[in-house]
């Protein structure tokens, strides 16, 4: 108690140095929290784009169909969903389960054509499960056969408005071109780029008849309870359909993105290190310093009996308070960044607009507050520097008291 | 009792071999008020860091009631220090950080006593060194001789078997150097606390009651007198 006491009080011997110390500590930090805000909040967004627009949480195939992300063969698909919908439905953990018929196409405005993937849904079940009913900004959403959803962002691309009419042109199972005319019903704002780029959404009855696959359904999307257990209910629901279909979870169907994710820490927690590497020699430096100037001091601690770990104790305390004092700080400056992330977020839209990315999101990336981390943040730079600290006080262990008081 | 027995102590400047002490062979008693004296360079400080363990002689031995130190841990010399020994610097050497009453009470930091016990035993060295009202000031906030005060408190307040002071009134005015020796020739008779000096003031000397007069690290005089000035 008493060497803490001391050493709080040896902090404050030097009011400016400790500040500046300190500060460059919480610089570290902040930037690491703002860092990891950044990349929560992109996850999440990433996440939640897939999981409420694209795959829900399950989806089930027909074996051998989901081969790699964007092929959408049209000779391995769930003949019989009514099966499959039959056979699960009663699987405790459920919320909901819906069809979808995937398929490559173009849409012509008559004028230009364009690639897009088509997607054929069950109108009112699809609005169950996920949140592509609730995203239509203008016109409505599905109602009858002809209608069709598309993107904002592929109606600036090709001028097409609520109202106007579109062709949508596809190889059907058959290897036969087939072509339908429809009316734009709805315009959607998703914020995952692929909705709102590249899709054009009509009701599954249309696409199986356009596609010649009758009953036939490409995907069946399950939307969990709980989205933090999948692997039980994956198991369930594999083992209830049988094995010519196969069940995979979000999670693996976006394995790339999660890679992604993967590099971007890595990259993060680098930055990271070159920034708490600075601040470390910042703290080195102070105690350095500290030792130095306190050589008479030790040697009368010395004089007086006290042995080298409690003089070492005694700045590890010292070299602890100034980096608490910094990650007290430092916390605090990346959770009010993280705040206003989290609240208003940075906008990349004007960076990075009509580039193709394989990230699913757009580019105003809203922050995600980890405050788990955050205490981790805080410790590590504790502990950063009661280590760092350990080096300039070894300085202060190896004098002989003798030494130690002759030293002015 | 401490006897050294021919202590020898070379120091090594560069290539050059300097020999602080060149036998030394003497025998102080408990309870003595003895002054170590001679011009800088005779070896008075290199004697009492060894007395004090704080150094170690090149040959011969020091015996501390009758244990030979150099054959201690400093582990062990720590342990002697922390319970035995009580230091004076002529520098004072207070922790600036703390107030007088904290600066006396940082020995006992190491000594387990009970709380109200060490206070007691605080309050009542820092009366008796004249620091009663000052006990909450920090050293930069005190006199030289006020510090130095606070400085034989915090040696004393441990109950050393000696108090051993390196050119204590040696940063002092004579009025102040007086009031410290009195001080400590008071306090030897009462706690009957060996206290050894090293110093070149003729002051100190006239208070001493022997004299060890050192030259080139011999013993060239040491005489005693039956009671200094008061």
């Amino acid at each position: 108690m008493k060497l803490l006491n001391i050493a709080w009080r040896n902090v404050f011997r030097h009011t400016r140095r400790t500040i500046i110390t300190a500060a460059a500590i919480s610089v570290g930090l902040s930037s690491m929290i703002f860092m990891n805000t950044m990349m929560n909040g992109a996850d999440k967004m990433a996440s939640r784009n897939i999981i409420d627009f694209e795959t829900s949480h399950l989806e089930v195939f027909a074996k051998d169909y989901y081969r790699e992300e964007g092929v959408f063969p049209l000779d391995t698909i769930i003949e019989n969903p009514r099966y499959i919908a039959d056979g699960i439905k009663d699987i405790p953990g459920i919320k909901g389960i819906t069809p979808r018929v995937k398929f490559q196409a173009s849409i012509s405005n008559g004028i230009d054509e364009l690639p897009v993937l088509g997607m054929g849904i069950d109108i009112e079940n699809d609005r169950r499960i996920f949140e592509t009913g609730n995203s239509v900004v203008a016109g409505r959403y599905l109602q009858n056969s002809g209608d069709v959803l598309i993107g904002t962002d592929l109606a600036n691309d090709m001028s097409l408005e609520v109202g106007s009419y579109i062709t949508i042109i596809t190889k059907d199972r058959n290897g036969t071109y087939n072509a339908f005319d429809l009316e734009v019903a709805g315009l959607l704002n998703t914020g995952h780029p692929l909705f709102d780029r590249n899709m054009a959404v009509i009701p599954i009855a249309q696409a199986q008849e356009l596609l010649a696959i009758e009953e036939g359904v490409t995907e069946m999307c399950i939307r969990a309870i709980d989205e933090e257990t999948l692997g039980p209910l994956k198991e369930k629901v594999s083992e209830e359909i049988g094995a010519q279909y196969e069940v995979f979870t979000w999670k693996e169907m976006n394995a790339a993105i999660f890679e992604i994710s993967g590099f971007k820490r890595a990259g993060q927690f680098m930055i990271g290190l070159v920034v708490v590497i600075i601040a470390a020699v910042g703290i080195i430096n102070t105690m350095l310093m500290a030792v130095m100037e306190r050589i008479p001091e030790i040697g009368t601690l010395k004089a007086m009996g006290f042995t080298n770990s409690r003089i070492v104790r005694m700045f590890i305390y010292e070299g602890g308070i100034i980096g608490a004092f910094g990650s007290a700080l430092g916390c605090l400056i990346g959770l009010l960044i993280s705040i206003y992330l989290v609240h208003v977020g940075l906008d990349f839209s004007g960076l990075f607009e009509n580039v193709d990315i394989v990230y699913p999101m757009k580019f105003i990336i809203k922050g995600e507050i980890d405050y788990v981390n955050m205490l981790y943040v805080f410790l590590f730079g504790i502990l950063v520097s009661v280590i760092v600290t350990l080096w300039p006080v070894r300085k202060a262990t190896k004098l002989e008291p003798v030494d130690a008081l002759r030293h002015v | 009792m401490i006897e050294t027995i021919d202590l020898h102590k070379d120091y090594r400047i560069g290539k050059v071999l300097f020999p602080a002490l060149r036998g030394i062979d003497m025998k102080i008693e408990d309870g003595e008020f003895t002054a170590i004296a001679g011009p800088s360079g005779s070896g008075k400080t290199t004697l009492l860091n060894i007395i004090g363990c704080l150094d170690v002689p090149t040959r011969g031995k020091i015996l501390i009631d009758g244990t030979n130190i150099n054959e201690l841990s400093s582990r062990r010399k720590a342990e002697l220090r922390k319970t035995q020994i009580g230091f004076v610097f002529q520098t004072f050497n207070l922790i600036p950080v703390l107030t007088a009453y904290e600066n006396v009470e940082l020995p006992l930091v190491l000594l387990n006593l009970e709380p109200d016990k060490k206070k007691e035993r605080i309050v009542a060295i820092l009366e008796e060194v004249g620091l009663g009202e000052f006990i909450g000031r920090r050293p930069n906030e005190m006199s030289g001789g006020q510090q130095q005060r606070v400085a034989i408190a915090r040696a004393l307040v441990k109950e050393p078997t000696m108090v051993l002071a390196d050119e204590p009134t040696a940063n002092l005015d004579s009025t102040t150097a007086k009031e410290i020796l009195a001080l400590m020739q008071e306090l030897n008779e009462k706690h009957g606390t060996t206290f050894i000096f090293s110093t070149h003031d003729q002051l100190v000397m006239d208070y001493s009651r022997r004299t060890i007069n050192l030259r080139d690290g011999r013993i060239v005089e040491d005489k005693r007198k039956p009671k200094g000035p008061r």
